[in-house]
């Protein structure tokens, strides 16, 4: 009888402890939520890696301040090299493995990419991929929600101030051969259509070119006065510098990826002096109170022996601020569904980057999931100065 | 007609690199029958001490570059000398794994120590500038890069024809057995090919790290002067340098008339073809080994 009793018992007592444990969510304790972001700290990409750096001092700071209410963010960071088939490795590992409460940033479209339906079939939240593609919102997805404003907009933003403000009716384009590069080809079509004008070249730039010398042929062939560079960092700095070599001097447009003027100016030797740029942040000068603070109780506090403080340095930190938002005011009974819920009533939340909103899930309303609608466009000067020549505007 | 004209200077402009890189390669090869996988690497460590010691130690470039073909010259000796002699019943393929190896672990190194972010190197003649003729550009670096490219390969060419040195190479490739017993210290010999590499790879790497330097900026020359390489047979330098200026045209004249977005792999078409027909290559003298 007894023994009865102590299988009953000790029976009872695991089916207790195993549906507790199917109860409590995946990724959090009492104490601690896990967060999950890849970034590349090596490879081709490697300059963007000081987005997930950023979001690491940003969750240090939150938790030298005591967490959020009561527990503390464990951030699980690796490094994929901006190769898909890591990203997509690193994510089920992690997810899988240590159990994920929600992923922030992610470096890359195509890294994205690969593990975007991984994600959403698991229903976790994911907050902020640093990437500007349409495939985020297109269609929208449940618990996907963007920071970064799309490169299509930004072509959009450029286009109209090149043609209404600088006069140019020559826009040529050169993209990266891959979503990220026609998402800005598409924006830049579709804005010159608009005013009745068409890209009179559009050049596409492989991964793995080095000499830009045809690229920079057909550009001066079509007689542009205006040149999109939607490339890498090296591509776009290699497409100038041909260009000057050639003596061929359009105006040149580029997209928030290439719009950190002090990286951008010190590694082009002084040629990005006048390029334009759309932009998503405050510019590294800035005096807005919040953005001070970050400098200082994140930057100085955290950031690793020779780090910059540098757009990409600081995207990591406003790409996680909707999502920090969203659990503050989640409260202690956080669960996903209920963060979900949070993200949707964020409206006009301003951070260090243009007012961030979101509305109900509509899966057929894209916009449900764009958080940043709002750019501004900047130029760079001497010594990698930025001057500001609009102010936040929204692109439709 | 001007287009075609740039075309062909600009093909011939990248195809410097890709001559040097492909140099550098043959030089080993013709020592030793082993393709080095490594010596792109070997070039971008060389550069990265050149920005590390006109960087951070403010040492000027006139002292530096010197200071730099030294370093490499001494990096292909200790590679040679520390690595691939210690290689147990060394086979061919078992040595050009060696040198992938050594490729991954310089490049690790080389990510390590000096990060992953893109630099630029203090350099005197600024890749940006060009120099005009008749409506055709080339830039000052790229004439430069021409010039050092054409000596190195003349006085390479008079290196191993005319000199006792060069000819104890040819002859420890030829037969490693015969050269030892006439007295030639082949393991020396070695070395020596291995430095003499380098330094050649060293130029290349400078070239390149004018414009943007990043740890993986090697890679790709390192696989068009291979592609050069085999062209011109393994074993001619002038064979190599031809066809890396040949590779250079051919590639920037398929990018502008034919299509840009296949312009990187039309090296590779060609090395197919050229294995195909001419196994041997445009230019090596075919070598018949008497049994």
């Amino acid at each position: 009888m007894n023994r009865r009793f102590f299988v009953f018992i000790s029976l009872l007592s695991m089916i207790f402890c195993f549906s507790l444990n199917a109860m409590a969510e995946e990724g959090m304790t009492d104490t601690e939520i896990h967060v999950g972001q890849w970034g590349p700290q090596t490879g081709p990409a490697a300059a963007w890696g000081s987005v997930p750096r950023g979001t690491d001092d940003y969750f240090k700071m939150i938790n030298a301040q005591g967490g959020i209410h009561g527990r503390k963010i464990i951030h699980h960071m690796f490094d994929d090299a901006y190769n898909p088939a890591k990203t997509k490795a690193g994510v089920k590992e992690l997810q899988e493995g240590t159990g994920i409460f929600a992923w922030v940033s992610g470096v890359g479209t195509a890294p994205g990419l690969a593990v975007k339906d991984y994600i959403m079939d698991r229903k976790v939240p994911w907050i902020g991929p640093a990437s500007g593609s349409l495939h985020w919102i297109t269609p929208p997805e449940k618990y996907l929600f963007t920071v970064y404003p799309l490169y299509y907009l930004e072509a959009k933003a450029l286009c109209k101030y090149s043609i209404e403000t600088l006069g140019k009716k020559r826009i040529a384009i050169a993209y990266q051969n891959d979503d990220y590069g026609k998402n800005g080809l598409k924006g830049a079509r579709e804005e010159l259509a608009r005013h009745g004008l068409k890209l009179v070249a559009e050049i596409p730039v492989e991964l793995k070119d080095t000499d830009m010398k045809p690229h920079v042929m057909k550009m001066r062939k079509s007689k542009a006065d205006a040149v999109l560079l939607w490339t890498s960092v090296s591509h776009a700095v290699r497409l100038a510098g041909t260009s000057a070599a050639m003596r061929f001097k359009p105006q040149f447009m580029t997209t928030s990826t290439c719009s950190d003027f002090p990286f951008m100016y010190h590694i082009s030797k002084g040629l990005w002096k006048g390029v334009i740029a759309a932009t998503f942040a405050e510019v590294p000068g800035s005096e807005k109170p919040l953005f001070k603070q970050y400098k200082k109780e994140v930057f100085e506090k955290y950031a690793n022996k020779g780090e910059r403080w540098g757009l990409f340095y600081y995207a990591g930190i406003f790409l996680a601020e909707p999502f920090v938002e969203a659990l503050k005011r989640a409260g202690r009974d956080l669960t996903r569904e209920r963060l979900v819920k949070e993200l949707e009533g964020l409206k006009d939340f301003q951070g260090i980057s243009g007012k961030v909103s979101y509305k109900p899930f509509d899966p057929k309303d894209p916009t449900c999931r764009l958080g940043v609608k709002e750019i501004f466009l900047v130029q760079c000067l001497d010594g990698g100065k930025t001057k500001k020549l609009t102010d936040w505007m929204e692109i439709k | 007609m001007i287009d075609f004209f740039q075309m062909v200077v600009s093909g011939i402009a990248v195809g410097s690199s890709y001559a040097l890189m492909g140099l550098a390669m043959v030089i080993i090869y013709k020592t030793s029958e082993v393709v080095n996988f490594a010596q792109g690497e070997m070039a971008l460590l060389s550069s990265f001490f050149a920005f590390m010691i006109m960087e951070h130690h403010h040492i000027p470039f006139y002292a530096a570059i010197p200071a730099t073909l030294v370093f490499s010259l001494f990096l292909g000796f200790f590679l040679e000398f520390a690595v691939l002699r210690r290689a147990k019943d060394p086979s061919v393929l078992g040595m050009i794994i060696i040198t992938i190896g050594l490729e991954m672990i310089l490049m690790g190194f080389v990510s390590w120590k000096f990060g992953a972010d893109y630099k630029a190197l203090p350099f005197p003649i600024s890749p940006y500038e060009s120099v005009a003729m008749g409506g055709v550009y080339a830039s000052a670096l790229e004439v430069l890069t021409f010039g050092v490219a054409l000596s190195l390969m003349l006085i390479l060419f008079l290196f191993f024809r005319f000199s006792k040195l060069g000819v104890a190479m040819k002859a420890t490739q030829q037969n490693p057995v015969a050269a030892r017993l006439m007295g030639i210290r082949t393991n020396r010999i070695v070395m020596m090919t291995w430095g003499v590499s380098s330094v050649t790879g060293c130029f290349a790497g400078l070239s390149i790290s004018a414009a943007l330097m990043h740890p993986y900026m090697m890679w790709d020359p390192m696989l068009k002067g291979f592609a050069a390489a085999v062209m011109g047979g393994m074993t001619s330098l002038p064979g190599a340098v031809f066809a890396a200026y040949l590779l250079g045209i051919i590639e920037n004249l398929f990018g502008g008339y034919i299509s840009i977005e296949f312009k990187s792999v039309v090296a590779f078409v060609i090395i197919v073809l050229v294995l195909c027909f001419k196994p041997s290559g445009l230019f090596a003298r075919h070598y018949v080994k008497k049994v």
